[in-house]
């Protein structure tokens, strides 16, 4: 439901700013390049509990590029499971209410307090990606809302002039709704068959040598001059199953080698941030 | 929304239809084979007040309608194009270093979707449109297609409307009206040269095609983009290791997993046909036959299976043979231990709805039946071929 009442900014009147400096960097060839190995995803860090009212909650930060830009910094809460309303039809399954909300100062562009269609998409994505992993059955007329909010988006200061690179963000953050999510729930309580964890690869040529486009995983789109493919990937680990494949890009039918490489390393992204998930729900028991 | 509708089938005949699918080769309840699409009605150009516009009838009586509009706006200049300051007034050759800069932009494409009993900011609906356009944009070659100068652009609306209730998951009749009407797009042809104000000829007959056809010549050559056609979305679905184009909604509601894949095609003839210089027509269309097919994009959809009621087997049902008004308490316990193993466990002709996700196989295939020579992707597109576009 729109909020009428509250009194909004401009919206999409002004530009960003561009600071001077940033040409001149460039020129100089300082343009930050990837510094990891391809095949290792950034470091993240992971806290369950950071809302005390809330029946299970969680924070997600990952480490920022080395372009003086920021990280992503994630923070969920589950409500529930709890009785529906008296109105709504009988439900043999507990029903996931998912919100992902970027805060009006997280990107370069002010968001406005109403979603826009890329965060109810996100939505929707980490809906599919939940709704495999919990075992839906077992909490029958029965509702959890699952709220995300990105506090800080990932959002390079220099580069982000460079167009067509937000669209390629929103997978990254998608896979960091996923895994902070997944702790979520698990601190709720709520019962899933595996804890789900999102990951990234993409297909990227590289500004240096015009050699043949790379596969790497969870990519920072500035580090690189072109992103040709992306997908992001849910994984259960134990199961060895998908519950939500996201693939965009521009990739020749000829070679599906390349499109079976990058499910493959997404889902190896996902294994990786599983991990971390994993020590960090141990933490929380322990 | 529209893939999470209920559908009014009880777990036995959910079971049923599950287990008619599974087989090999899956037998569907309307006959189909399982690569075969419902059948439609197309045409295009229905409505004179759009640029260009499609509807789509399909046989269960769905119903799309898509038009096309174009305004032209000028175009926001931006500081850090390098491009625009550098300025092209001092060069003769004007035109080559035009081409150079040709720069589109995803906001010149607005797309909505609207469906009857949805409300347009509606999860399902978002959903829908968002992955349209995704696929549009995918290849950045189509905003391309609106630049007009350096201060103008073309700005285009996409309004595709479900003028039917939605009776099945309108995500494929959508995306086949999109592609027709935009086939059927024209654009005015521009009169006036360079960074002028831009004019435009009156005569509609000579208005170009936003997707300029093959035997076109003098449009093609000029025509900035190798994908020569828009995108198509197509629905497939799994269940168990059969892989299942166009599901009807009974068959959605069975699925283990969804997936739209988004297919385009970029034009091979302008390599291929140069070498052998042909002088005819026909020969560029033969060659057509093997489209070069793109993936632009995959989603998982959320299949409606996973909210389908659950049956209970025999051996949990309390009301039911032999444990029916069974009073003994030591009964009972057995009787809970036995509905534990029950949940986990699947029964023979009791339907479950499906827990977890989709093997990584079983997706790379669905996929791949997508792509492959002389597979769906290409018989919906050599389909499409067949509608008059005028």
């Amino acid at each position: 439901m729109a909020d009428r009442r509250r009194i909004n900014g401009p919206v999409g009147t002004t530009n960003p700013p561009i600071y001077d400096d940033a040409p001149e960097k460039q020129s100089e060839g300082v343009k930050v390049t990837r510094s990891r190995p391809a095949n290792v995803i950034r470091k993240m860090y992971l806290k369950t509990g950071v809302t005390p009212s809330a029946s299970g909650s969680a924070y997600l930060e990952i480490e920022s590029s080395g372009n003086g830009g920021s990280g992503l910094k994630l923070s969920c809460s589950v409500h529930g499971p709890r009785a529906l309303p008296r109105s709504t039809p009988f439900s043999p399954h507990i029903i996931l209410s998912t919100h992902v909300k970027f805060a009006p100062f997280a990107t370069k562009q002010r968001r406005g307090y109403i979603r826009d269609p890329i965060e109810r998409d996100l939505g929707t994505h980490l809906e599919t990606a939940l709704r495999g992993s919990i075992i839906a059955d077992r909490w029958p007329k029965s509702g959890v809302d699952i709220i995300i909010s990105i506090v800080e988006g990932e959002q390079d200061r220099e580069t982000s002039k460079a167009q067509g690179i937000e669209a390629w963000d929103t997978m990254n953050a998608l896979s960091g709704c996923i895994t902070v999510a997944s702790v979520a729930l698990a601190d709720a309580g709520i019962d899933c068959v595996d804890t789900v964890a999102g990951g990234v690869a993409a297909l990227v040529q590289d500004a240096g040598n015009d050699a043949a486009p790379s596969i790497v995983v969870d990519p920072i789109p500035s580090e690189h001059e072109k992103v040709l493919a992306a997908c992001c990937i849910a994984y259960l680990p134990t199961r060895q199953e998908v519950t939500n494949l996201w693939f965009k890009g521009d990739l020749p039918a000829s070679d599906m080698d390349v499109y079976t490489q990058l499910i493959e390393k997404g889902i190896q992204a996902s294994k990786s941030a599983n991990r971390v998930l994993v020590d960090c729900l141990n933490e929380t028991v322990g | 929304m529209a893939s999470s509708q209920h559908v009014l089938l009880s777990p036995a005949e959910l079971a049923y239809l599950h287990a008619s699918l599974n087989l090999t080769p899956p037998i569907r309840p309307d006959g189909r084979s399982p690569t075969q699409f419902r059948p439609l009605v197309a045409e295009t150009g229905i409505l004179p007040g759009t640029n260009g516009s499609a509807r789509i009838c399909f046989a269960d009586g769905t119903e799309a309608i898509v038009g096309v509009k174009a305004e032209v706006e000028r175009t926001r200049t931006r500081h850090d194009f390098p491009s625009l300051d550098e300025g092209t007034e001092d060069d003769d050759d004007l035109d080559d270093n035009q081409n150079d800069v040709i720069k589109g932009d995803n906001d010149w494409v607005e797309m909505t979707v609207e469906i009857p009993g949805y409300r347009d900011d509606d999860a399902g609906t978002v959903f829908l449109s968002v992955m349209l356009s995704e696929a549009l944009l995918a290849d950045g070659e189509f905003t391309k297609r609106l630049w007009i100068n350096q201060r103008f652009h073309w700005k285009l609306y996409l309004d595709i409307l479900l003028i039917s209730p939605p009776l099945s998951y309108p995500l494929p009749l959508l995306s086949l009206t999109t592609h027709l009407a935009l086939l059927a797009a024209r654009l005015p042809r521009l009169k006036s040269e360079g960074d002028e104000d831009p004019l435009f000829d009156d005569d509609w007959a000579a208005a170009p095609y936003l997707y300029p056809r093959p035997s076109e010549k003098g449009s093609k050559a000029t025509a900035p983009a190798p994908a020569a056609r828009p995108p198509v979305t197509l629905l497939v679905m799994a269940v168990g290791n059969n892989i299942i184009f166009d599901p009807s909604k009974e068959e959605l509601a069975v699925a283990d997993v969804a997936l739209a894949v988004s297919v385009g095609e970029s034009s091979s003839t302008t390599t291929s046909t140069t070498s052998s210089k042909p002088t005819a027509m026909d020969i560029d269309t033969e060659e057509t036959k093997g489209h070069n097919l793109r993936l632009l994009s995959v989603r998982t959809i959320d299949p409606p299976s996973r909210l389908t009621p659950p049956g209970i087997p025999n051996a949990s049902n309390s009301a039911y043979g032999a444990n029916a008004g069974v009073k003994d308490t030591e009964k009972k316990k057995q009787q809970q231990e036995q509905a534990r193993t029950a949940e986990s466990e699947a029964v023979e002709g009791v339907w479950k709805a499906p827990r977890g996700g989709a093997k990584t196989l079983v997706m790379a295939t669905m996929v791949q039946k997508v792509l492959e020579k002389g597979g769906v992707a290409d018989e919906v597109l050599d389909a499409l071929d067949g509608v008059d576009l005028n």
